[in-house]
């Protein structure tokens, strides 16, 4: 679904993918794990075409996606959870969650369509139905995530890119996010995650990367990876003496 | 009686316009974190457009305020593409664009010199501006047409940024352009939307205050600072609280003159405007603007 060819990315020209190539099959969850500072959000970032790409080629269902931009990307139905959730911290949590559904502007019965998609949400995150009203900046980390999240999947997303999902939750968010993350693969929801959570990510994933520096040193089936020794001990690192 | 309320609707006249100014500023700053120092030359060109269409050719009103339009809206899209859509392609920041904005506003009283000359042209008025009494108050149609401009216009501004999805997305840029981009909303196009609706509002209020004011080409600069005060007092981050502080500042304008001495109206009203934002610096009503942070 997926194809990174050999990408060579960066800010201001400093590169930080060297040459990177990775493949996201359709109704999989491919996990992305490496230590801080390894590429991971510019990964993330490059296929939401938001980092200058110096080399390669991304391909997303045959087409070339190199050359748009990351408003092209969102219509072609590749959405992104950023990093640090990113919510619009003074717009109230359902209009957080409609500005998901711009994507969807041009959908017939715009109305009713969004109806279903917001009782969807709030179905998965019950929470987010109470709080509907207040402001975003006003929840907790954990319900911003389940924000960030649901306004994803507003967008209908046919890939959902998910950068450090886990970042600054208590372990107890950590799991009810990484259950809902399993639930959507159940309903056949292609992922592209990217975790420091290097042993949940794996644990969840289909096939998995590690990246270091700015390249894929190991790659292969989720399980596989987790028991690879190499991996545990020179990445996982405190994940996986845990 | 009589005196306070010739003061007030003097300063409401005169704030409203401010307040519009200041509301247009904070609708363009929201899109793309740029002050557009052109607008007051936006209501400059509405006022001399109504001189030019409505005296010199003898037009009928309906004509002459389309034309008129027609000309701010050219304006628009001329500090658009010639400025604004030029430097943001090579990457300029904010602070670039503004010089380019400033540069533009004083390109434009420049062809104005060369349209309408430098002396001050009297305006024709749309309504009546023989006095009239609203129960205790003393005004004039003129006048109340502009306060009527400045309700329509925040009314109109409210209904689009909170009850239509191209608001929302307005909105969602004012806070964080980035993200909105990754909603797949287009900042190009709210900042189009933002210099033209801006461009509207101006110029229909430079139709609406010409009358009052007098038609020279020197008054678009005084009026850029004026509603860039109303925003920053109000607080710039919302359209709404830049036209609150826009009419403060009117009637604050109009009272000092009138009770104490013309002369140093200015200078008091932002000596009064520096010691608030020293207590409040996201200004009276800046909350959204510190949230954001």
């Amino acid at each position: 679904m997926l194809q990174l060819d050999n990408i060579r990315a960066g800010y201001k020209g400093t590169e930080a993918l060297h040459g990177v190539s990775m493949w996201v099959d359709a109704g999989t969850i491919v996990s992305v794990v490496g230590s801080n500072g390894a590429g991971k959000s510019t990964t993330v970032n490059t296929i939401s075409r938001l980092v200058t790409t110096y080399g390669g080629r991304i391909t997303f269902e045959g087409r070339d996606i190199t050359g748009l931009g990351p408003a092209e990307v969102v219509d072609m139905g590749i959405i992104q959870v950023p990093e640090g959730r990113q919510l619009f911290g003074p717009l109230t949590v359902a209009e957080n969650l409609r500005l998901g559904f711009h994507r969807q502007r041009r959908v017939k019965n715009r109305e009713a369509a969004f109806r279903d998609k917001l009782d969807y949400i709030y179905d998965l995150f019950p929470r987010l139905k109470e709080r509907a009203g207040q402001r975003a900046i006003t929840l907790s980390g954990g319900e911003q995530q389940m924000v960030a999240i649901g306004r994803a999947l507003m967008a209908e997303p046919r890939l959902l890119l998910l950068d450090e999902p886990s970042l600054g939750l208590a372990p107890l968010i950590v799991e009810k996010i990484f259950d809902v993350l399993s639930g959507l693969r159940a309903q056949g929801l292609t992922m592209l995650l990217v975790e420091q959570h290097a042993d949940e990510a794996l644990a969840l994933a289909d096939y998995g990367f590690v990246l270091s520096v700015g390249k894929v040193t190991v790659h292969g089936p989720g399980v596989e990876l987790r028991s690879n020794a190499a991996v545990t001990s020179s990445y996982l690192g405190h994940a996986g003496a845990a | 009686m009589d005196k306070f309320s010739v003061l007030l609707f003097s300063g409401l006249t005169n704030g409203s316009v401010y307040g519009l100014v200041g509301l247009s500023l904070s609708l363009i700053y929201g899109a793309n974190r740029v002050i557009n120092f052109a607008q007051g030359e936006f209501v400059m060109i509405g006022t001399m457009s109504a001189i030019l269409f409505m005296a010199t050719y003898n037009l009928s009103l309906p004509v002459a305020l389309v034309l008129t339009l027609g000309v701010v809206l050219a304006m628009a899209l001329a500090l658009e593409f010639a400025v604004y859509l030029p430097l943001r392609r090579r990457g300029a920041p904010p602070l670039t664009i503004m010089i380019g904005t400033m540069a533009f506003a004083i390109t434009t009283m420049g062809l104005a010199l060369l349209v309408w000359g430098p002396n001050q042209l009297s305006v024709p008025n749309i309504l009546p501006m023989e006095p009239m009494t609203v129960g205790p108050l003393i005004t004039n149609w003129q006048q109340l047409a502009i306060i009527g401009a400045f309700v329509a216009f925040l009314g109109l501004t409210w209904f689009i940024l909170y009850r239509t999805s191209f608001g929302l997305a307005i909105r969602a840029t004012g806070v964080d352009p980035k993200v909105a981009l990754l909603m797949g909303i287009r900042s190009d196009r709210i900042v189009r939307f933002a210099f033209l609706f801006s461009a509207t509002v101006s110029g229909l209020a430079g139709v609406l205050i010409g009358p009052l004011l007098g038609g020279q080409i020197s008054i678009g600069v005084a009026l850029t600072v004026k509603g860039f005060m109303a925003a920053i007092l109000g607080g710039l981050g919302s359209p709404f609280a830049a036209a609150a502080g826009g009419l403060a500042i009117g009637v604050a304008e109009a009272m000092i003159a009138g009770y104490g001495n013309s002369l140093y109206a200015e200078p008091i009203i932002f000596l009064i405007i520096l010691m608030i934002l020293f207590v409040r610096p996201y200004g009276l009503l800046g909350d959204f603007e510190a949230a954001r942070r």
